[in-house]
């Protein structure tokens, strides 16, 4: 059985696959599948090539068989998968001589396309061509599963969890890594390896773009991060090109020698990739043989992960940013009833830029669907921030949900030391992968003693340990308790955190602020007790990043501890102004500016002071319109003329904005005339990626006090129509970038006159001009930005 | 001011017009933090190039119907296919951008462009001493959307330079590149060195453009 001998004694995969094809007179372009029905003989040939020359694996000709690639095909995807399954079955039995073990992998290489929110194709999308695939390899006898050469974590988690839904096979996942050790996508070996651990593939590891040379030292670097059996096909060499056509020169000689390095170091699974023959093969099997896989340790490290990044919980501190969490936040509150993403996003970048390496999120709110946003908040995070999340939920429903679409090995807040607690949450983890909080608290409440949280953590450890979660996946909070009713408990939580590292070794957390509730200058209890725990062996705090004190604290800790090399964190930070300003701002001066002066040259930072100085004297409103609106004006009226351009016209824009929020900050609810002001719906429309138009218009409305339901990109039509009849919106702004989405736009303008007859649309983009926007029935052709505001002024100003 | 500052400016719709200081302070900055985000990668082949008539050509055994591209490669005998991208983190930065400084996304839109051009234009000068050597002359770059050369041929150009796994270049189901600062693009190669056929800008119809090249 292959599950036996994996890890165990090194099997050996096949080769190169397109180069052979090429070489019996594949066509570039050409879909090399479709070869499985109409030169079955070339391909069993070569799978019996393979076989022969001793590998264990072979590879059926499936890399790009997925319904993303042959939607136009006129051969059935299920009958090329079938095929090629038959084709290696076949081969085995042509080519391998004695009584030796052999299987038969379905291959699995990448959509071609790029998933959402980098892409257009959706999660479950992906999800949905893998599966239908893996079920068919299976069903024609398929013994595991290898997915290749991807490229995007993303990608590869969706094909990760088609296999172990949709078939009982084994999986084994190997990523295209560069020289340096990225994905295309950015992820590094580590995060790329933390996710592929956690969503519990049996064998992982890298195969194609690199020659054996280039790929030892990220197989080494995989192997140091890993305890699962390691995969290595490289090719044979980097690409080289002579009279137009793609080769690879490295000799089977030339690889077998850096091959024998990668098995001395750990290798379990070994083969070729692009370039590589039977040759290649044949000689690793020869000179290795029959050869024992030199044991890897299990590896401790307690690793989260984003798409583009992993940060370690359990070398040197971190901080994990809380501010996206409604609990006695009256704004963020009024974003999650609103749907405000771009609020939520805005405070995930601020943390981020304030030093935050982990985001919580939590969106509980008692009136929202809880699942529908945290799936949301968690992707659209994704899209703008490479930091890890710490999904923070107690509804197992959301929890799941964002753990499925998660980009990369989560942080998951929290599971408690309460049976139905751990029944719930662990199976997740096992699934999914994650690092979980575990609070040790249980069926009868917080112990009130560092004994009793130290046994309910370890109660969870063993309970982890059940599901086969490894301790390196928990990260213990012993719970942070209000000093004021127990001047005993900040003690408490100290020895407790000192006690779990001690007796278990395990990552710890807490949630500092709560210590210092109900006292006054909050900020410095905080502060000290941070670095109070931080000594006591915290290894995340989750605090606010904005805090000063906390970051101080933070900061001030890592550089006594020795653990700010040469002081940069410190001196980055406190060493005066030559640190990072430069570059970040545009030249600004210093010094008093009135508002509208500030408006008009794009000061933003300007911008908020003289709107702070204005309150003082006068209300909101009218400084809106007696200062905000006229710079406004005269800025928009200077573009129109051609002596004000687009970057100074958005300055100005930006700068309004900033005075905005302090006035905005400033008004009582029901003078705020939120239900009053004019809605207008954007979007960029369906196919559409492009948004950086509808962007620009967004904000210049929002200055002009419309109350713009932005939809994003990519918007399918119905979409569109249901926002504006559920808000009864009567203007819909449009953007398009090019020819091929232009035909979306008229979909959507055809939906909204049959269905919305009362509602406008005004276009814009690259790609139309008048002429065009009258051929779709648009109502106005925005040429740019202004128009578009001064179209939906005059459109409401009618109503 | 270099060229690609320059290219920039006008992407920016500045026309004749002189930037202003703090444009030209958000370009710098722009383009300093693409140096830091972009992860620029090519890939390119060489492939036999046909024209049968002066409205069809045929690249490998791939049948390309365009009056502009056959004038582009009039007389080539092979052509460079080419894809180029900037990476997915440039468009990572775009959309931060836009939610917190809308000034500074459209200004790194039009720098991330101008990076890109350059960093064809230096890989094409490279190529085009290296091509010297071997006799070749290179046309200007034709990238689908000029003219009539259909946006739609993304889709086989993609396949036939294999870039989604070799750069990760890939498009969506409207034909649009993904990361969206990359491009595709045709280099004919002839044993002449024929100045006809410019590139880009000039090729274009439409002379009433806010955009269009001055020189």
């Amino acid at each position: 059985m292959l599950k036996e001998r994996l890890g165990k004694e090194v099997l050996y995969f096949d080769g190169g696959m397109g180069t052979l094809l090429q070489e019996k007179g594949l066509q570039a372009g050409e879909l090399p599948e479709i070869w499985n029905l109409t030169h079955m003989e070339e391909v069993i040939e070569i799978h019996r090539d393979y076989f022969e020359a001793g590998s264990d694996i072979v590879l059926t000709n499936t890399f790009g068989a997925n319904a993303l690639k042959f939607q136009d095909s006129e051969y059935e995807l299920e009958d090329i998968v079938t095929a090629a399954v038959i084709h290696v079955k076949e081969a085995a039995y042509l080519g391998v001589h004695d009584d030796r073990e052999v299987y038969t992998a379905l291959d699995i290489g990448p959509t071609g396309k790029l998933l959402k929110p980098m892409g257009d194709l959706d999660f479950e999308d992906a999800y949905q061509a893998f599966a239908q695939v893996m079920r068919w390899g299976e069903a024609a006898g398929a013994d595991l599963i290898h997915i290749e050469t991807m490229s995007d974590t993303y990608e590869m988690k969706a094909a990760v969890l088609a296999a172990k839904e949709q078939t009982s096979l084994p999986v084994f996942a190997t990523m295209i890594f560069d020289e340096k050790g990225r994905l295309l996508t950015g992820a590094d070996v580590r995060s790329a390896m933390a996710m592929l651990e956690g969503l519990g593939v049996d064998a992982l590891g890298i195969n194609c773009g690199l020659g054996p040379e280039q790929m030892l030292p990220i197989f080494q670097e995989i192997v140091s991060h890993t305890s699962l059996p390691v995969i290595v096909k490289p090719n044979a060499g980097l690409p080289k090109q002579k009279d137009g056509a793609v080769y690879y020169d490295v000799t089977p000689k030339e690889f077998v020698r850096v091959m024998e390095k990668i098995v001395d170091g750990g290798a379990a699974v070994i083969g070729g990739c692009c370039g590589t023959t039977p040759g290649h093969i044949r000689n690793m099997t020869e000179s290795f043989g029959r050869r024992a896989v030199k044991k890897v340790d299990h590896k401790e490290e307690t690793v989260v992960s984003s798409y583009g990044a992993a940060v370690v919980l359990d070398d040197c501190p971190v901080v994990i940013g809380e501010r996206i969490n409604p609990t006695g936040k009256k704004r963020l509150k009024q974003a999650l009833k609103e749907q405000d993403f771009d609020y939520i996003l805005k405070e995930g970048i601020r943390q981020q830029e304030l030093g935050a390496q982990i985001l919580d999120v939590n969106v509980g709110l008692p009136d929202i669907d809880e699942t529908a946003m945290m799936r949301e908040a968690v992707s659209r995070l994704q899209s703008i921030t490479s930091l890890p999340l710490q999904i923070d939920t107690v509804d197992p429903e959301a929890l799941e949900s964002a753990m499925r679409i998660y980009n990369g090995k989560p942080m998951v807040n929290s599971v408690s030391g309460k049976q139905e607690s751990m029944d719930q949450v662990f199976p997740l983890v096992k699934k999914y992968g994650g690092v979980v909080v575990g609070l040790t608290l249980d069926e009868s409440g917080i112990p009130d003693t560092a004994e009793g949280r130290i046994r309910i953590a370890g109660k969870i450890i063993k309970e982890a340990e059940k599901y086969g979660i490894r301790k390196k996946d928990l990260v213990i909070d012993v719970l942070t308790m209000t000093v004021s009713s127990d001047p005993g408990s900040a003690r408490v939580t100290l020895d407790a955190l000192r006690g779990v590292k001690e007796k278990f070794g395990v990552a710890t957390v807490l949630g500092v602020s709560n210590i210092s509730f109900g006292l006054p200058n909050r900020a410095a209890l905080n502060a000290n007790f941070y670095t109070m725990a931080l000594e006591a062996g915290l290894d995340a705090g989750i605090i606010n990043p904005a805090s000063e004190d906390m970051m101080c604290s933070y900061r001030s800790f890592l550089a006594l501890t020795g653990q700010d090399p040469n002081f940069e964190g410190y001196i980055g930070q406190y060493g005066g102004t030559e640190a990072s300003e430069t570059g970040k701002k545009h030249p600004e001066t210093s010094g008093e500016m009135p508002l509208e002066a500030a408006i008009e040259k794009g000061m933003k930072k300007e911008a908020a002071w003289a709107a702070e100085q204005l309150l003082k004297e006068q209300d909101s409103l009218s400084i809106i319109n007696r200062y905000l609106i006229p710079a406004l004006d005269r800025v928009g009226k200077g573009f129109e003329k051609g002596t004000v351009f687009l970057p100074q016209l958005l300055m100005s824009a930006d700068a309004a904005k900033q005075a905005f929020s302090v006035l905005k900050e400033a008004m009582p609810a029901q003078e705020e005339g939120e239900k009053d002001r004019p809605k207008v719906i954007l979007a960029t429309v369906k196919g559409d990626i492009h948004d950086i138009g509808k962007n620009i218009v967004k904000v210049l409305l929002e200055n002009y006090s419309f109350d713009v339901l932005d939809l994003g990109k990519d918007v399918p039509p119905e979409d569109i129509l249901k926002k504006a009849v559920d808000e009864d919106v009567k203007l819909v702004g449009l953007s398009a970038l090019m020819t091929t989405t232009v035909a979306s736009m008229e979909e959507t303008i055809r939906l909204l006159r049959r269905e919305k007859p009362d509602c406008r649309v005004m276009v814009g983009g690259a790609v139309l001009n008048q002429e065009y926007a009258d051929m779709i029935g648009a109502d106005f052709y925005g040429k740019d930005a202004m128009q578009s505001v001064y179209y939906a002024q005059e459109i409401f100003h009618q109503i | 001011m270099d060229k690609r500052t320059g290219e920039a400016v006008r992407y920016l719709g500045y026309g004749n017009h002189a930037v202003d200081e703090d444009t030209l302070g958000l370009i710098e900055a722009s383009f300093s933090e693409l140096s830091e985000t972009a992860k620029k990668r090519i890939v390119y082949r060489i492939f036999e190039l046909q024209t049968p008539d002066d409205e069809q050509v045929i690249i490998g055994n791939y049948l390309v119907k365009s009056r502009n591209l056959a004038r582009n490669l009039q007389g080539c005998e092979k052509v460079v296919l080419l894809g180029a991208t900037l990476g997915a983190g440039v468009d990572l930065l775009l959309r931060r951008y836009a939610l917190t400084e809308v000034a500074r996304a459209a200004v790194m839109q039009a720098c991330a462009a101008a990076d890109l051009e350059e960093y064809l234009d230096e890989w094409q000068e490279g190529f085009k001493k290296k091509m010297a050597k071997e006799g070749w002359y290179l046309r200007p770059r034709f990238s689908p959307g000029y003219g009539d050369f259909s946006i739609l041929c993304q889709e086989q150009i993609l396949r036939m330079l294999d870039a989604a796994k070799r750069i990760g270049l890939t498009m969506t189901d409207s034909y649009m590149l993904t990361p969206t600062k990359s491009v595709t693009a045709l280099i004919g190669l002839g044993r002449e060195n024929t100045l006809c056929g410019k590139g880009g800008c000039e090729e274009c119809e439409k002379t009433d453009c806010v955009y269009r090249r001055s020189t």
